[in-house]
């Protein structure tokens, strides 16, 4: 027997409300454990769809590129693009260069025409790191650099009328400014999951943005996919200043930097879950709380006895504590098994969840197992429990023993 | 006669009770010695159970000095305090207030847990004890399945636990029949005369006093005989 097991015992002694309390701790532990793994594949659906959607993990551009918009294609354009994107390519951080020409006009099928918003890449290693091509709904992703065509986000393609295998002129403006057409075959159609990107989205060749807007060599960004994507941030500086010692004049930035969307989301999910997680921890609190004022309450003869007997107040105010602490760490255990199989049959009944706003398709629920919110449940649990108790150890710490005597 | 252990003198304790002042001790003076068997007897608010909370060190006096030794032990904080009821003291209760959630062998354990007594030494020493009060069978009974005299038992073999100079009881009888209290009378002054266990008894209850070696009696707060 020590103060430990003395303090099991009494969390043990009224079974139902200890039971009762523990359930709460329970459910608080496995809605943090469950909210936190949801959060995180939410997090990493939403920054790997970020990447591979064609951010990348880093782009490099004139630093004027940043700043705003261009008034001509390629205003702000990064000339030498090939030496540029060999110098990167030497870093053992990278893994693959990403030419990019961002351009706008209209495509037309003959007798409509709608705005679009294009981009010329390099098809090889985009089909190797991003994940466009394997959004195509129909027809086949570009076979080479030098092929003449268009792939079509697959809204843009419904208000153009035309599907795989039809022609269609891109218009646009050259970086002189000159109104330049040019024909292509859609290669194939792309299902875009965000709804307004997908009626202006516009992938095509290199080589045929290059005619259209009369790039003579010059690219609107370099786009850099990493091996580790957490190197992004190491990385960046790193990749600037050897261009730089090679005489180009460029900026980056990290996808996170640009990735203006992500970074809302995930504030808007840090401020809903931590709001709810608040809501938790003071339904946790004042369950608690009772539980142990109720205990302390219904021991005071005993605590009385004890004290009389030579126990000291700071032991009498541990044991209080040492419950809280028993009360959380059971209910943590609990909770860590009830949010493992609530996880097991979420993952696996196919709920769908109806897509956030902007976004066409909904995203299926699947909730990973997160050591960090495992973590932060229990030291959110362990910290609600030990402050619940804080005030009736104290209380019971300080009572008069003779009072507590008499106490019936 | 050897030096009093414990030494009251002007002893007064006053409690509050609404708005009302209640003077349950006006000035008492009174000693405890080694080995000695002393009842303080008194009817219903004479103030008994207060002066033997005042010399339990489980009550301070607001006026008079208190000497455990010769040594006055108004100025000590509430941890030497404990630390003295613990290692000089032990305590038997009306009620007998046994911890509910321990065996009867762990009830008499607990006062050396609070010393730091081993675990084997503390399980040897309890069993022993408890065979003293007759107890042996129920070792491992919690104090919910026992009688009320198995209960008293249990408490008297945990006021021994530490070997102390003083046993204070508070009416220990008055929850227990007559054949039970006298069996519990009997094991307290079979200690006494065997340990040389100081025991100071709060009764008024005639068997108790008829056992005593001295008798303090109380009322109003006073003694009015015979002298401490």
């Amino acid at each position: 027997m020590n103060l430990l097991s003395l303090a099991v015992r009494n969390v043990a002694r009224n079974r139902r409300r200890s039971l009762l309390t523990g359930g709460v701790v329970v459910f608080g532990f496995a809605a943090v454990a469950l909210a936190g793994g949801f959060m995180s594949q939410s997090f990493e659906g939403l920054r790997d769809g970020t990447i591979r959607n064609g951010t990348g993990h880093l782009q490099i551009a004139d630093p004027a590129f940043f700043e705003g918009n261009e008034d001509a294609a390629l205003e702000h354009g990064l000339g030498d693009s090939e030496k540029a994107a060999a110098i990167l390519a030497k870093d053992p951080a990278v893994l693959a260069v990403l030419p990019r020409i961002d351009f706008v006009g209209l495509a037309t099928n003959g007798s409509r025409s709608v705005p679009y918003l294009g981009t010329g890449l390099d098809p090889g290693p985009e089909a190797q790191t991003m994940d466009t091509a394997k959004l195509l709904s129909s027809g086949a992703w570009f076979k080479d650099a030098s092929e003449r065509g268009v792939v079509l986000g697959s809204a843009l393609a419904k208000s153009l009328n035309v599907k795989a295998g039809d022609s269609i002129t891109l218009v646009a403006t050259t970086t002189d400014g000159v109104l330049n057409a040019v024909d292509a075959t859609v290669s194939g159609l792309a299902e875009i999951p965000i709804k307004e990107l997908d009626e202006r989205y516009l992938a095509t060749t290199l080589s045929v943005a290059s005619d259209l807007v009369a790039a003579s060599g010059r690219v609107s960004k370099l786009a850099v996919v990493l091996r580790e994507p957490a190197d992004a941030k190491k990385a960046l500086p790193r990749l600037v200043a050897s261009l730089d010692s090679q005489g180009f004049h460029v900026a980056g930035k990290t996808w996170e930097e640009l990735a203006g969307f992500y970074r809302q989301v995930r504030t808007l999910y840090l401020g809903i879950f931590g709001f709810m997680g608040l809501v938790l921890v003071v339904v946790v609190l004042l369950a608690a709380a009772n539980t142990m004022m109720m205990a302390a309450a219904e021991r005071t003869r005993e605590i009385g006895t004890l004290r009389a007997l030579g126990t000291r107040p700071s032991s009498i105010k541990r044991m209080f504590l040492l419950e809280g602490l028993i009360l959380a760490l059971a209910g943590c255990a609990g909770g860590a098994v009830v949010s493992l199989l609530i996880r097991v049959i979420l993952n696996n009944i196919g709920l769908t969840l109806p897509p956030p706003p902007g976004v066409s398709h909904g995203m299926p629920l699947h909730v990973n197992i997160y050591p960090l919110a495992y973590a932060a449940g229990l030291v959110l649990m362990v910290a609600t429990l030990v402050a619940a108790s804080w005030f009736p150890a104290r209380k019971a710490a300080r009572i008069s023993i003779i009072e507590a005597l008499a106490h019936v | 006669m050897s030096a009093p252990i414990l030494a009251g003198r002007g002893l007064t304790r006053t409690y509050l009770l609404g708005e009302t002042e209640v003077k349950a001790l006006s000035g008492v003076d009174v000693t405890v010695s080694r080995g000695e068997f002393l009842v303080l007897q008194g009817p219903s608010g004479s103030g008994k159970t207060t002066l033997i909370n005042l010399l339990g060190l489980l009550d301070r006096p607001d006026g008079g000095s208190l000497d455990l030794d010769g040594r006055p032990v108004a100025a000590l904080d509430e941890n030497a305090r404990a630390d003295l009821r613990r290692d000089r003291f032990g305590f038997v209760f009306q009620s007998f207030n046994l911890v509910a959630v321990l065996t009867a062998r762990e009830n008499v354990e607990y006062p050396m847990m609070l010393q730091g007594v081993a675990k084997d030494e503390r399980k040897r020493r309890a069993s022993e004890l408890l065979a003293s009060v007759g107890l042996s069978s129920k070792e491992g009974v919690r104090p919910d399945l026992l009688s009320g005299g198995q209960r008293q038992r249990v408490a008297v073999a945990r006021a021994l636990a530490n070997q102390p100079e003083v046993i204070l009881a508070d009416e220990p009888t008055a929850n227990l029949d007559t054949k039970t209290a006298d069996e519990v009378l009997d094991l307290m002054t079979s200690v006494n005369a065997e340990r040389q266990v100081a025991f100071v008894l709060s009764s008024h209850d005639p068997r108790v006093v008829a056992r005593a070696r001295r008798v303090l009696t109380l009322h109003d707060g006073r003694i009015i005989g015979p002298a401490a």
